[in-house]
């Protein structure tokens, strides 16, 4: 499904990926965790396209398309998607009426037919149902005046809308109480499938009592220092990020 | 002196048409008098030069040195007529500044007055006789300091067939009302130095406690390409307790001028709203003055303002508040691409008399490309004690987060650009109520949108 190589990239002449590899399968769900600053933000944003960093080696592959070859409306497209830690407000775009727009634009670019409106509107009423999320927020301006835990559902209703292949979860669960937390990982958990991959990004465990991972990854100073399956969360939770890769963090 | 002398060069065509155009059969002896003070008005001031603070960032040099004709009258085929009509509206149709009454369909006698072209008798002449040239030119109403326009001198002194609306008191006018100012330019040529010109003139008296829309277009018809200079002037008086909707559509063509007055006095409870859309025109400048004259007046003043090339758009604003409990609102919006420039100056004046005073003013912008520049200049003027008074302007760019949030959904750079500029600037499409008018505005902002991308577009 996904397979990074030997990923470098730098914003701003300062390096922040160096070398990291990384290997999902189809249907599996791999945790990336890591302390603040060690390029688990990046990685996201180098997966979605954003122009702003620069690959300076290796190579991004989705479905055996090279990704560094595509725009990042074309990584959505090929069915890549990420849910932001900072969701952006978008005041004066209507979150239904964007939802729409992307939704179409990624069926026209797959040669399949667009929804119209009542179609559309029965697809949102129902995946908003599986996440949870108040009808009375797609009617809102995209995320504006959303609160945190409002902002990571609406992320998690356009995955559902949108139905990628492979999905980045980048915090989906900072700043979330325990609540939408759980609401949060429901939707996660309701969208795994056969041939859908997750990559969830996180610094804490906790999130990954709720998303079960395949395989937990440990990323510190832009390189993945370990790797490992579901135990390897707790180890961390325990243990904290110092000692890895001879660095010293905290958890 | 050299200035002196520079001035009557340059504004000499301009009375040469009023010489020739002589006396016109039938005009009243007032409006003959008004007239003849205009263009004295005019030869006094002369074109405002870079001298003149209130004209500081407006630079009509083109616009003097082009030598000008009057328009002349041109009959038009309902068919160019349509692409500017609204289906449920009455309407007055000029064109090259003369009345047309076969495209026109005036509201029914009874709910309303409307009589174009120069009244010599009837209730539209007393209107006249009353209320011309009481606002535009001045002397009564505007305070000193408002000085004068030579724009709406030259108006007063040349315009050929006005609008002379009103709504009698009490009336609640069932359907919009709309004018068109249309022009219909000759065929003309880049090297041409001619300017044609036209002058339209409305009156709208919206008598005591009396409800009406009235939508203004000016625009462009035909395929003439001639550079042409459009130079309206408005004169809307609020009785008390009137509600008046008024919205200014100018959708000009690119190679014209468009140097516009208007002046609106709202009464005591009296509610005037008016909103201004801007796509068209190469240099176009709007002076609006809005005297809130009696206790409670209201009056909202928003406006969009679209440009790209090098098109220059001003807007003046000048509100002043003379008696106590008085509102008013104005939000402007500018999107500028490509080497488009935007000035607003928006003043707002408080009496001592009006305290209680609720004046808001907003001026936000939006750069598309590294050559736009906007300039906002808000100016407070306060002489009360007890008001609110905020303004504020913005000038900022394109969020490339939001920018880059949409791409990662799927939608492309082009649609999300569009998408984020249309975010901008809806409100002001979309407050107008009248159903056939905002999808027209609507398709207009998606239509002013299409050629901005982005891409490319610095330089």
């Amino acid at each position: 499904m996904l397979r990074v190589t030997g990923l470098h990239a730098k914003i701003d002449e300062q390096e922040i990926l160096r070398g990291v590899d990384l290997e999902v399968g189809a249907g599996e769900v791999h945790a990336v965790m890591g302390p603040n600053g060690s390029g688990k933000s990046t990685l996201a944003q180098v997966l979605a396209g954003r122009e702003e960093y620069e690959v300076t080696a290796g190579s991004l592959e989705l479905m055996g398309q090279d990704l560094q070859e595509m725009a990042p409306e074309e990584r959505a497209h090929a069915g890549l998607f990420l849910a932001f830690q900072y969701p952006v407000e978008i005041p004066g775009v209507g979150n239904s009426y964007f939802l729409k727009a992307a939704l179409n634009a990624i069926r026209k670019a797959r040669g399949e037919q667009e929804l119209d409106a009542m179609d559309f509107l029965k697809l949102l009423r129902e995946r908003a149902k599986l996440v949870e999320i108040d009808e009375a927020l797609l009617r809102r301006p995209v995320n504006e005046g959303f609160s945190g835990g409002e902002k990571k559902r609406n992320e998690i209703l356009q995955m559902a809308v949108l139905e990628p292949r492979l999905a980045v979860l980048d915090e989906t669960d900072s700043g979330l109480d325990i609540d939408a937390l759980k609401a949060v990982a429901a939707g996660v958990n309701a969208l795994r499938r056969e041939d859908r991959a997750f990559v969830v990004i996180t610094h804490y465990q906790r999130l990954l009592n709720y998303i079960v991972p395949d395989h937990v990854h440990v990323l510190v100073d832009g390189r993945i220092v370990r790797s490992g399956g579901p135990e390897l969360a707790l180890e961390l939770e325990a243990k904290g990020y110092a000692g890895l890769n001879g660095k010293t963090a905290q958890a | 002196m050299t200035v002196e002398a520079t001035k009557s060069t340059t504004s000499t065509p301009y009375l040469d048409l009023f010489a020739r155009r002589g006396e016109r059969a039938g005009e009243a002896e007032r409006v003959q008098t008004l007239r003849r003070e205009a263009i004295e008005r005019f030869e006094a001031t002369g074109f405002p030069g870079r001298g003149n603070e209130d004209w500081r960032q407006t630079n009509v040099g083109p616009l003097v040195r082009a030598a000008p004709a009057l328009a002349s009258p041109r009959a038009l085929e309902a068919v160019e007529l349509q692409p500017y009509l609204y289906p449920g509206c009455d309407r007055l149709v000029f064109v090259n500044g003369r009345y047309d009454e076969a495209l026109s369909s005036p509201p029914a006698q009874g709910t309303a007055a409307a009589i174009a072209g120069l009244p010599a008798a009837g209730r539209a002449a007393e209107v006249v006789a009353e209320h011309l040239g009481t606002a535009v030119d001045g002397r009564p109403s505007c305070s000193a300091d408002a000085g004068v326009h030579p724009f709406a001198a030259l108006n007063t002194a040349l315009f050929e067939d006005g609008a002379v609306v009103e709504i009698p008191a009490g009336v609640v006018l069932e359907r919009p009302l709309h004018v068109l100012w249309l022009s219909a330019p000759g065929a003309g040529d880049a090297a041409a130095e001619t300017v044609e010109v036209s002058f339209p003139r409305l009156l709208m008296l919206a008598g005591e406690n009396s409800q009406a829309s009235i939508i203004e277009t000016f625009a462009a018809v035909g395929a003439g390409a001639g550079r042409y200079f459009v130079c309206p002037a408005a004169e809307i008086v609020c009785e008390a307790g009137a509600v008046l909707h008024h919205t200014r559509l100018q959708a000009d063509a690119l190679s014209a001028f468009h140097l516009a007055f208007q002046h609106a006095r709202v009464g005591r409870s009296a509610a005037f709203d008016s909103s201004s859309l801007a796509f068209g025109g190469g240099l176009v400048r709007n002076d609006t003055v809005a005297l809130l004259d009696g206790e409670g007046a209201d009056c909202t003043l928003d406006g969009l303002y679209v440009a790209a090339g090098s098109q220059f758009m001003d807007n003046h604003m000048r509100v002043e508040h003379r008696q106590p409990n008085g509102t008013s609102h104005q939000l402007y919006k500018g999107v500028l691409d490509d080497r488009a420039r935007s000035v607003f100056n928006g003043r707002i004046y408080v009496h001592r008399a009006a305290q209680k005073t609720d004046a808001k003013q907003t001026n936000r912008n939006l750069l598309l490309s590294k050559s736009a520049l906007a300039n906002s200049n808000p100016q407070l003027e306060i002489f009360a004690d007890d008001v609110r008074c905020t303004h504020g302007s913005t000038i900022g760019r394109l969020d490339e987060e939001a920018l880059f949030y949409l791409r990662s959904r799927g939608i492309d750079r082009d649609a999300a650009y569009r998408m984020l500029v249309y975010a901008f600037a809806r409100e002001l499409v979309e407050k107008a109520s009248f159903e056939p008018l905002r999808q027209d505005l609507e398709g207009r902002l998606f239509a002013s949108l299409n050629g901005s991308s982005g891409n490319g577009r610095v330089e």
